[in-house]
């Protein structure tokens, strides 16, 4: 009995699944070549750059473009201020669950930097190691956010051309207003989101088609209160800018070196990459150490760039393509990136902190 | 930087993020890391505290314990010479009373004796005060009828043997 019980339990499992399966393809990019797509997102216009929400007007030759990464940034930063201070406010000898967590973080580090180095140099180095982990897991973590890349304010059509021709210029591209793919929103206002089944208001502008239809085309998205154009997302994970990456390297190095200049002496460090002692063969070692420490910035900047931007592509690309479930191992395959990334660029500050506060005389034991 | 563009890299973005981040790291340094690790110092210190004061406090009792026996050996001591004591009192003064009492007879008896003797002498003393009387009267008695040497000498033998 049990086993019939259990067996038309899995019976029904599977069905569900299926079904779930076919709706999400009939709802996804699939569907939508054959009148489906109710459930999907449009495939975002994916650029490496960050999108600039608004520019903040400073002297009248300069304005500031406040991204939409600075703002999420600046959102990982409040979270975090949020919880050390909830940290601090209940601080006692028998820990809270809050604390508890904020300790094995601590110590967990900690530990770590005292079996690499000195306890005085563990010290010293922690609250960099700490920031850095804490800093990229949060942004990355929170980039995986319903609302991230989803709710933003609408861009219209002219401005986005605008904004692709000047871009294409840069780069010496030829510019194709086809490669502008614009998105039908609702309401009138600049306040936009990405609705499910938004896939089906993909405006394309066919190179074929005449500009008499593509007049036609313009008047009738115009007409209901509709509007035409691009959403510029108000959040995109932090690290999916190389801006934040390269300042987290370049802090993170600089104070490298200002640790190695303050502990070893100034000479004893500078002679790690100038090196007159051991002949031409050590000056040339010497040179090479400096390069790769430049080396080391750029490999930091675009790991990092690299991992979760290419994330939050596969995460759009697959609520395009299946929308409802495709998303779902790829969230805890996301999270799980955002976790190692944040230990890889925190351990390898600790790995280079601690190579460059010993003496080049050391190293060799 | 133009040649970067493409990239997303510009200068007033990467400034910004280098100020943010150190806002960040400002923030969390007092906020988090000098609280949680003045935090663990302290229990750390709190735990070693603790551990001495209990390896202390052991220490004291097996301390104690063993004063504790030494002065219940002493007391044991003590007591037992007390009782040797005593006993050694207690002979002692039964002796001594005991001499005393034998003393103290002793010179009751002899005072006796010789308060005995005394008498005696005394006794002897009237009787031979007594006697001369007696011979001067047996003598006269004597004289009356006649008296030689050898009858004198023989009468004072005899009264003095009767008198005595």
């Amino acid at each position: 009995m049990s086993v019939v019980f259990r067996n038309t339990k899995l019976i029904l499992v599977i069905i569900i699944s299926i079904t779930v399966f076919i709706i999400s393809i009939l709802g996804g990019a699939l569907g939508n070549q054959f009148g489906g797509g109710f459930l999907g997102a449009p495939l975002a216009h994916i650029q490496i750059s960050a999108e600039t929400v608004t520019k903040i007007k400073i002297t009248d030759g300069y304005k500031y473009a406040l991204t939409n990464t600075v703002i999420a940034t600046w959102l990982s930063i409040f979270v975090l201020l949020l919880l050390s201070l909830f940290v601090k406010k209940s601080i006692s000898d028998v820990p809270g669950r809050l604390q508890s967590i904020a300790e094995i973080i601590v110590e967990f580090f900690l530990n770590l930097a005292e079996s690499m180095t000195s306890p005085e140099k563990a010290r010293k180095f922690l609250p960099l190691v700490l920031t850095i982990f804490l800093f990229v897991l949060t942004s990355n973590w929170l980039g995986i956010l319903p609302g991230f890349g989803t709710i933003g304010k609408i861009e219209s059509r002219e401005d986005a051309i605008h904004h692709a021709q000047d871009l294409a210029e840069i780069q010496g591209k030829k510019f194709h207003e086809s490669d502008v793919h614009t998105i039908i929103f609702d309401g009138e206002g600049s306040f936009g989101l990405l609705p499910i089944g938004s896939i089906r208001n993909v405006k394309d502008h066919d190179d074929h088609s005449s500009d008499h239809k593509s007049d036609e085309h313009k008047h009738k998205a115009v007409e209901k209160g509709k509007q035409e154009g691009l959403l510029i997302p108000y959040f995109r994970s932090a690290n999916t800018d190389l801006n934040t990456t390269l300042a987290i390297a370049i802090v993170a190095m600089v104070l490298v070196h200002f640790w190695g200049f303050s502990i070893l002496g100034f000479g004893s460090h500078l002679s790690k990459f100038i090196n007159f002692k051991s002949g031409p063969v050590g000056f040339f070692v010497g040179i090479l150490e400096g390069i790769s420490e430049f080396a080391r910035i750029i490999s930091f900047t675009f790991r990092l760039f690299g991992n979760i931007f290419a994330g939050e592509v596969l995460l759009f690309a697959m609520a395009f393509l299946l929308p409802l479930i495709g998303i779902i191992p790829f969230l805890g395959l996301e999270l799980f990136v955002g976790l190692i990334q944040a230990l890889i660029f925190s351990v390898l500050t600790l790995v280079f902190a601690s190579m460059a506060t010993v003496s080049h005389g050391d190293e060799g034991h | 930087m133009s040649a970067l563009t493409p990239l997303g890299l510009n200068l007033s973005g990467l400034i910004t993020q280098i100020i943010s981040f150190i806002i960040l790291f400002t923030i969390l340094y007092k906020l988090l890391y000098q609280p949680v690790i003045n935090m663990l110092d302290q229990r750390s210190a709190k735990i070693k505290d603790n551990l001495d004061a209990a390896e202390k406090a052991k220490q004291d009792i097996a301390k104690s314990e063993e004063s504790i026996q030494d002065s219940l050996e002493e007391a044991k001591n003590e007591r037992r010479q007390m009782i040797v004591d005593a006993k050694e009192a207690a002979a002692k003064f039964r002796e001594d009373e005991m001499s005393k009492a034998k003393t103290d007879i002793e010179t009751e008896w002899l005072k006796a004796r010789s308060e005995i003797q005394r008498e005696k002498n005394a006794a002897i003393d009237e009787v031979r005060k007594n006697f001369a009387g007696l011979v001067i009267t047996a003598a006269e008695k004597v004289i009356d009828k006649s008296l030689d040497d050898k009858s004198h000498d023989e009468v004072i033998e005899k009264v003095l043997k009767k008198s005595l």
